[in-house]
């Protein structure tokens, strides 16, 4: 197989950008965030101790790198799930991340993936629209502590590679906090090459455990009361709160890549994916065709939280394939096919053409189609009933599809001839994409992220 | 629509097991030529995780971790 040995290390990637999320963030975060950081500092401080070794053979990764990223997010739409499909879904989102893979030892590579990120979501200030706003309404952002979370988290994973360079184990671990949502996470895979590293498989296994601290909408909480509600006759929802807290997710995942000719190579990837415990998002309302409405100024109240199964198993099917047309441009193409047992199947298909303006730099626009169909149990406002045994209003299990065009361009300095105190720049890439889904949810992201290398 | 891409990958990948030598790989050795996803594009994919239904199939997430879908 080609050699790549970034490509060996398996990095778990952490959800930065959430409109579901809650809450008042200064309590429990100030209480983890030591934790992880503690945690991050012992495993650095283990890692330089050993880099002491000396030996002459070829090491899989010569000296230590580090990525530093950082990501802009910005959305708008109408059909936020905190309020029944119908409110504003306007969110940001920053994140910065930090990637260091360090040689332990010629065979062993240790990569921490460390990251912070911070978002503001008028969506998610509506789980408590009566805590700072001044019109209390479905499409104004509330101004209370709800509006705003932040998410941190650590992801260390090892790498162990054979003395002939065919075989390949990795093992992580993951942990992330925020003020609703805990999750912890291990994993480990085995990678064989051969044919003369032409073709190349892995076996990978994932578990994360998670906890909700469950959060539910304001009017939907043990002794709310206010004398503004509105509506024909008493305010009476069906709500109960959930038995189950947890989320547990298991994958088995299995690729293979394959060198086809001196200019095309490909990848298939096969993962099997179940989930099981609270699916469902505790703040996200539903409201039925068969009760009566009722309103605090216009917010309408909700009828009940979104029901959905304790369990979901999904199969994602996918498979990329890059040709090398000539000197100046690559062609990168992936396409995936999903089905889950909730009634969604989806196709992902993307394009990527590098065009190498210099031995430095690269442009590459890029652009990706995704569809998918309903969940079983998506209803717009309004047309549940209060009978159904499972329903949701998130548009996000709604039938659409979604356009996304970039741009990116990149700086790649093998030789590393601009340095930082005692570390080489590599490469910085800075990208932008555009977003617009069928149902008018709209977003862009902007990405920076430059390499470094040790010298 | 799913079978016959399964159908074409299963040909492309059954059809052209070749063992190209490593000093004839310059040009699979390109950096563009990775099959992994870049760096810098973690953080679209971790979006699409939150806005989209689907996930998984690229090496990356498949669920778990987060509270989104």
């Amino acid at each position: 197989m080609v050699e790549r040995p970034e490509a060996v290390v398996v990095v778990i990637d952490m959800g930065t950008v959430t409109t579901k999320r809650k809450n008042n963030v200064t309590l429990s975060m100030n209480k983890k965030l030591p934790i992880l950081l503690f945690i991050f500092g012992l495993t650095l401080s283990t890692a330089w101790a050993q880099q002491d070794d000396t030996s002459y053979k070829r090491r899989v990764l010569e000296t230590s790198e580090v990525d530093l990223l950082f990501s802009y997010y910005n959305q708008d739409g109408v059909h936020a799930a905190v309020t029944g499909g119908e409110g504003t879904e306007e969110l940001t989102d920053a994140t910065s991340t930090i990637v260091l893979r360090m040689p332990m030892n010629e065979d062993d590579v240790l990569t921490v993936d460390v990251g912070l990120s911070a978002y503001t979501s008028a969506s998610s200030s509506n789980v408590n629209p009566l805590d700072g706003g001044i019109t209390v309404s479905p499409f104004d952002a509330s101004s209370g502590e709800s509006r705003k979370d932040l998410l941190a988290y650590i992801n260390p994973t090892y790498t162990h590679n054979s003395e002939d360079r065919n075989k390949i184990w990795s093992a992580n671990a993951y942990l992330s906090s925020e003020y609703d949502y805990f999750s912890i996470g291990f994993g480990g895979s085995y990678t064989r090459l051969f044919n003369e590293k032409n073709t190349e498989i892995t076996l990978s296994g994932r578990v994360f455990l998670d906890k909700w601290n469950p959060v539910y909408p304001i009017e939907l909480r043990d002794g709310f009361f206010d004398d503004r509600i509105t509506g024909p006759g008493t305010y009476n929802p069906i709500f109960t709160e959930f038995d189950t807290e947890t989320r547990n997710s298991y994958s088995l995942s299995l690729s293979f890549s394959q060198v086809l000719t001196k200019k095309l190579q490909g990848a298939l990837f096969l993962d099997l994916v179940s989930q099981n415990g609270l699916l469902s998002t505790p703040f996200q309302r539903v409201y039925f065709s068969d009760f009566a409405d009722f309103f605090i100024d216009d917010f309408q109240l909700a009828d009940n939280v979104e029901q959905l199964p304790n369990n979901r198993f999904k199969v994602p099917f996918g498979g990329r394939l890059n040709y090398y047309l000539n000197d100046l441009i690559v062609l990168r193409s992936y396409y995936r096919y999903y089905w889950d047992d909730w009634g969604i199947t989806s196709h992902t298909a993307s394009l990527e053409a590098p065009f190498k303006l210099s031995d430095k730099f690269t442009l590459y626009p890029t652009y990706r189609y995704y569809t998918q169909t309903a969940a079983d149990y998506f209803y717009p406002k309004e047309q549940a009933l209060s009978t159904n045994e499972f329903y949701t209003s998130d548009y996000d299990l709604s039938n659409y599809n979604a356009h996304q065009y970039g741009m990116g361009v990149q700086y790649r300095d093998i030789f590393t001839s601009a340095s930082i105190l005692n570390f080489g720049l590599k490469t910085i890439d800075l990208r932008f994409s555009k977003y617009d889904r069928s149902d008018g949810l709209n977003a862009y992201i902007i990405t920076l992220g430059t390499t470094f290398i040790g010298n | 629509m799913a079978k016959p891409i399964f159908f074409l990958l299963l040909l492309i990948f059954s059809s052209s097991c070749v063992a190209v030598r490593e000093y004839d790989k310059v040009y699979l050795n390109d950096v563009e030529m990775q099959l992994g996803a870049r760096a810098s594009e973690r953080f679209e994919t971790n979006f699409h995780i939150y806005r989209e239904a689907s996930s998984g199939a690229n090496g990356g997430k498949t669920g778990g971790g987060c509270g989104c879908n």
